[in-house]
């Protein structure tokens, strides 16, 4: 004992580690009706850390190259022990982190805790969002397969149409007019070197400026006084709580990881034709498919380029949103193009999902059960035994029993 | 802030949140938080169990031969430049002793024992030996470990001999094959 509280104090003059201590003591998070959304954060870290231990091992046994790198994940997949688990883990895991990013983008606009100062604080969340796109879109490319090919060469011919530079940007993109070798290779240190640097970064930023300012408060809430909410202490009654969600995070990714490993398909052939039913990741659906029905001329435009520049200014707009959000009528603006967003979202993911003929009802099921999800996530935001909240449990029960009745009908099928 | 010792729900609604010691109880208490520990504990096992097993060699993927052809014939052997080969993932070193290469000039019947052969593995620190004809030695270039041509270590650092391989020539004189050996 005596040798213990030596090195204690040893470390403490040194680290100063009384201040961690004191922060630790004094640091308290705000509790009311919107504090689970607190938790989204800690669950997207979480997951983070997962990604940077699965990725490491990966790397393990990973070539890239086009000769060797379909053969090296196949490999990893049938000959290393617990391979299948820690690749199926780092592909599902990168799907659940964009999915709880997501809902933490929604429900930090929703709490508007963007309002000041915690603007860079958005900004810096938005800005990780779109890394962790570009980690996906990246990592998609490495097993070499037909699919990872084809959304590449789709992928950054999309680039490719940005008026004035595409054409640069895409030969920096592939590394060449084609995607070859060379272009594994960049996406491969892209996505090991590049985007972890620069996410440690942002991400430190973003960390910081969450303790430097505080949880945000709900208007809402913050109405009756921000001194008067109540608060928990963040040791150890936020982190046990924290850690609820991390557990619920494991216990996701444990089950999808081993009750469904990550496929990995057919070795790419560069001059083969594409597959029927080539798609993307979930989370570029609602572009693959507006980009799909888009007719090839707009007036006098291309309709892809059209649609690149809409969802560039769309980036833009969330981006920027804690500027363009000035009370008022600007608010209201800003909540109509969210919900408008949101369901634009939704409506386009689940109708290219189910896209084959016939697929109408699955569809249904898909788009009304995102939609009570997003429904759900706004009960807290309307006063209980208003009209607002009622309307909420009205539309949260139409679109519940919709999602019920399309499966009831899909199982009697 | 207040302690208070029997939170009621009027204190909750006035907002007054309270970390409430009253009524400890410390044997739930250690047992609540031992459980908790434990659980972590078995969640972070069940993390490093797979990560460890992912972390072991894959089986190997050489030959686990006994025996080979060598790639090399004795005349290759003359100028005692020839590079190992790879013999069940290990290189393997072929040495035509002097008295051999005098033979195998005059056209003679090669002895068994004038080619020897070695797995080249330096015992010291793992590098891969050459042999020096002008020396009549066996040498490792990373640390000065000097070998004889039995393989024994002479000087340097190297702490053992060099394994040594079982060698058979076989075919007509000038054209034999040279067959090495090992034990499993």
């Amino acid at each position: 004992m005596k040798l213990l509280s030596t090195l204690r104090a040893f470390f403490d003059e040194r680290l100063g580690l009384e201040a961690v201590r004191a922060l630790a003591r004094k640091k308290r998070v705000p509790n009311h009706g919107c504090s689970h959304f607190y938790y989204l954060g800690g669950m997207a870290l979480f997951l983070f850390l997962v990604q940077i231990v699965t990725g490491i091992l990966l790397s393990l046994y990973y070539k890239p190259s086009p000769d060797q790198a379909f053969e090296s994940v196949r490999a990893i997949m049938t000959e290393v022990e617990f391979g299948w688990l820690i690749r199926s883990a780092h592909s599902w895991s990168a799907n659940l982190l964009i999915g709880v990013l997501f809902l933490h983008l929604l429900t930090t606009y929703m709490m508007r805790a963007y309002r000041r100062p915690r603007e860079m604080t958005w900004i810096s969340g938005v800005l990780l969002l779109g890394l962790f796109m570009a980690f996906g879109f990246s990592g998609y490319l490495l097993p070499w397969n037909e699919l990872a090919f084809f959304a590449t060469r789709v992928g950054t011919a999309i680039v490719g149409v940005i008026p004035f530079i595409g054409d640069h940007l895409l030969l920096l993109a592939r590394g060449g007019e084609d995607v070859t070798g060379d272009t594994l290779a960049r996406f491969y240190s892209l996505h090991i070197v590049v985007l972890p640097l620069v996410t440690f970064g942002i991400l430190g930023l973003h960390l910081f400026l969450v303790q430097k300012h505080g949880m945000s408060v709900p208007v809402l809430t913050a109405a009756d006084g921000e001194h008067r909410t109540p608060s928990i202490p963040f040791v150890p009654h936020f982190l046990l709580r924290d850690m609820v969600g991390w557990y619920l995070a494991l216990a996701l990714l444990a089950a999808l990881s081993a009750l469904f490993p990550w496929e990995l398909g057919t070795k790419a052939d560069p001059f083969a034709s594409a597959p029927a039913g080539i798609k993307p990741e979930w989370y570029f659906l609602f572009m693959f498919q507006t980009l799909k029905i888009l007719p090839a001329r707009l007036g006098p435009f291309e309709g892809e380029v059209c649609g690149v520049l809409f969802f560039g200014l769309c980036g833009l707009v969330v981006l920027l949103v804690p500027f363009l959000d000035r009370g008022g009528k600007s608010r209201m603006v800003l909540n109509v193009l969210a919900a408008l967003a949101v369901a634009f979202f939704i409506f386009m993911t689940a109708w290219s999902w189910f896209s084959g003929p016939g697929q109408g009802v699955r569809q249904i099921m898909l788009g009304t059960l995102l939609v009570a999800v997003v429904l759900f996530l706004l009960i807290p935001f309307a006063r209980a035994h208003s009209a607002a909240r009622s309307a909420v449990y009205v539309c949260l029960a139409i679109s519940v029993i919709a999602f019920l009745s399309a499966s009831g009908w899909e199982l009697m099928r | 802030m207040r302690v208070i010792h029997h939170a009621t729900p009027t204190h909750a609604a006035n907002g007054v949140f309270l970390i409430v010691h009253a009524n400890p109880n410390p044997a739930r208490r250690r047992w609540l938080l031992r459980a908790l520990q434990g659980m972590i504990g078995a969640t972070v096992i069940a993390i490093l169990y797979p990560v460890a097993r992912f972390l072991r060699p894959r089986k190997a993927t050489v030959s686990g031969a006994l025996e080979l052809v060598a790639p090399l014939k004795p005349k290759d052997l003359l100028n005692g430049s020839a590079k190992p080969f790879d013999f069940a993932g290990k290189p393997c070193l072929l040495v035509l002793l002097p008295e051999g290469a005098k033979r195998l000039a005059q056209g003679e019947r090669l002895q068994t024992d004038d080619v020897r052969a070695f797995n080249a593995v330096c015992t010291h620190v793992d590098c891969t030996v050459k042999y020096r004809p002008s020396e009549g030695d066996i040498f490792c270039n990373c640390h000065d470990g000097v070998y004889d041509l039995d393989g024994r270590n002479v000087s340097g650092p190297p702490p053992r001999p060099l394994e040594k391989y079982k060698v058979t020539l076989r075919g007509e004189p000038g054209q034999e094959e040279i067959v090495v050996s090992r034990q499993a």
